[in-house]
């Protein structure tokens, strides 16, 4: 056995973190802030779809989906405090206006026979851009100063990519017909300009810049 | 997507058939004869047994669509903060999860159990106890009054599936109870956190409740006796925050509730006595003028 006393450095060889990082907390918070304002959106919308759409799959899926993004919710809102904001909903915002716009635009179909656009929203243009604000976030920030809000992000994509991969099945099996196609494609264009716009959940910048 | 959702525009599949609550009461096929103090409690030795059980199953089954779409209602009908707290819509989302893991069992148990998605009417009563325009009423008429039901469907259920030696069953509706303990104690416990400071709406919820309570005790279904097919969970209605008064006065409603129902059901059969006495007469009497 190795000596016990002798000197080791403090980080093991393949330990590379660094502590550099591009967010002060500041900008940690404000983008914690964006986040779980995004993701309250879209738990109260998934919950609110369940007695709109009449295929019983998608119907539990919703429900599913539903408290993942609560959850979701719920970890920004705890991480928030510990970021110095004492007061949570002073920074739980949307980026901006078109990102109220956007999640307008995405809210709106309510009919029992729009539930390909109901879908496009969420798994083609919403949880994509989750992917990418919170895969920038885990890439761009310290890995040691931010590391709670890491493991978070890490805990939440793991959720993001289920549920990306269950929604986009549950597209491509009601996307029977070019014209149903053709739906959703006109869709997820009109809700991508919008969003487009918005700079991603968090702004311009949700990806760096 | 409009705030509030009418029960009328449900959205279902072709498979679904809906049904009023006064209209599945009085559907002659349910309606039992006056057998005093006779045993209809849902048990193996019931010659109605199997298509009984069945038939609870499916309402099993549509009733957690139901409070699943409920309960996602909740989530998008109310603004988070000054219409309903932050905490409280999470907790609706998570029951939006259980309810969604209720359906899917209850689909593979109805499969199980050798019944099909439709094989029984649907009666959309539940949802419509789940539109209150105020969230503490709705957590009281839905989390309180029907989820407190569930468990008392669901522990039947469970012995059922003791007694007929289906651990199959028994093990899922377990695993359900626990689910609905829950869910009943998060409404109590919202019920008393949002009003604590406004005794008004804690009385108008909970009158809400007892309505929602009576309107499901309809006909006698549950209640402390055999005579009804589903029994009341004391334990678990206790374990789920409710005081021993709130559990003697559903006990009180489902009796009285029982007894309305025999009172009508044998004035019913009185009656159709009567018919066939006036019916049988005349004809007897043309009968020996003729011979």
């Amino acid at each position: 056995m190795a000596d016990p006393h002798k000197a080791r450095a403090p980080f093991a060889p393949w330990d590379r973190r660094t502590l550099p990082g591009l967010f002060d907390v500041e900008e940690s918070a404000r983008r914690v802030g964006n986040y779980k304002w995004a993701e309250m959106k879209l738990f109260e919308a998934l919950g609110g779809w369940v007695a709109t759409v009449p295929e019983l799959d998608v119907k539990m899926r919703l429900g599913t989906h539903c408290y993942k993004h609560a959850w979701h919710a719920e970890l920004w809102h705890k991480r928030l405090p510990e970021l110095r904001e004492m007061n949570p909903d002073r920074l739980t915002a949307p980026a901006n206006d078109a990102m109220v716009r956007f999640v307008a635009a995405m809210t709106e179909p309510e009919a029992h026979d729009q539930t390909i656009e109901k879908l496009v929203g969420v798994y083609r243009v919403y949880i994509p851009r989750f992917i990418a604000a919170y895969t920038y976030h885990l890439n761009a920030t310290s890995e040691i100063t931010d590391a709670p809000t890491i493991r978070t992000i890490k805990l939440i994509l793991q959720d993001e990519f289920d549920d990306w991969r269950d929604g986009e099945m549950l597209i491509q099996s009601l996307i029977e017909t070019p014209d149903d196609a053709a739906r959703a494609a006109a869709h997820q264009q009109r809700l991508e300009t919008i969003m487009i716009e918005a700079g991603g959940i968090a702004g311009p910048g949700s990806l760096g810049s | 997507m409009r705030k509030f959702f009418p029960v009328e525009e449900l959205a279902r599949d072709e498979r679904f058939h809906t049904v009023t609550m006064k209209e599945r009461m009085n559907d002659a096929r349910t309606i039992r004869g006056d057998t005093k103090n006779a045993n209809f409690r849902l048990t193996p030795e019931r010659r109605d047994a199997t298509d009984g059980a069945r038939g609870l199953m499916h309402g099993i089954f549509v009733g957690e669509i139901q409070a699943l779409e409920g309960a996602g209602r909740t989530c998008w009908d109310f603004e988070t903060g000054s219409e309903a707290p932050f905490e409280l819509k999470l907790d609706m989302a998570r029951q939006c999860w259980d309810e969604a893991r209720h359906v899917e069992i209850s689909v593979k148990l109805s499969d199980w159990m050798g019944t099909e998605i439709g094989s029984y009417a649907e009666n959309t009563v539940l949802f419509e106890a789940a539109c209150s325009s105020d969230p503490v009423l709705r957590l009281a008429g839905v989390n309180r009054a029907l989820e407190g039901l569930a468990i008392d469907v669901f522990t039947t259920m469970k012995e059922f599936g003791n007694l007929a030696g289906d651990p199959y069953l028994e093990f899922c509706e377990d695993w359900m109870l626990a689910d609905e303990v829950t869910h009943v104690k998060m409404g109590s416990d919202w019920l008393r956190k949002v009003t604590e400071k406004d005794p008004e709406r804690r009385k108008k919820a909970l009158e809400f409740q007892s309505i929602v309570d009576k309107l499901f005790s309809y006909g006698g279904t549950r209640s402390d006796s055999n005579e009804s097919p589903i029994g009341l969970a004391r334990r678990f209605r206790e374990l789920a925050g409710f005081t021993d008064d709130e559990v003697e006065s559903i006990a009180d409603v489902s009796m009285q509730a029982l007894n309305e129902r025999k009172a009508a059901v044998k004035k019913m059969l009185a009656d159709a006595d009567s018919f066939t006495s006036a019916a049988a007469a005349p004809s007897g009497a043309a009968a020996s003028s003729g011979g």
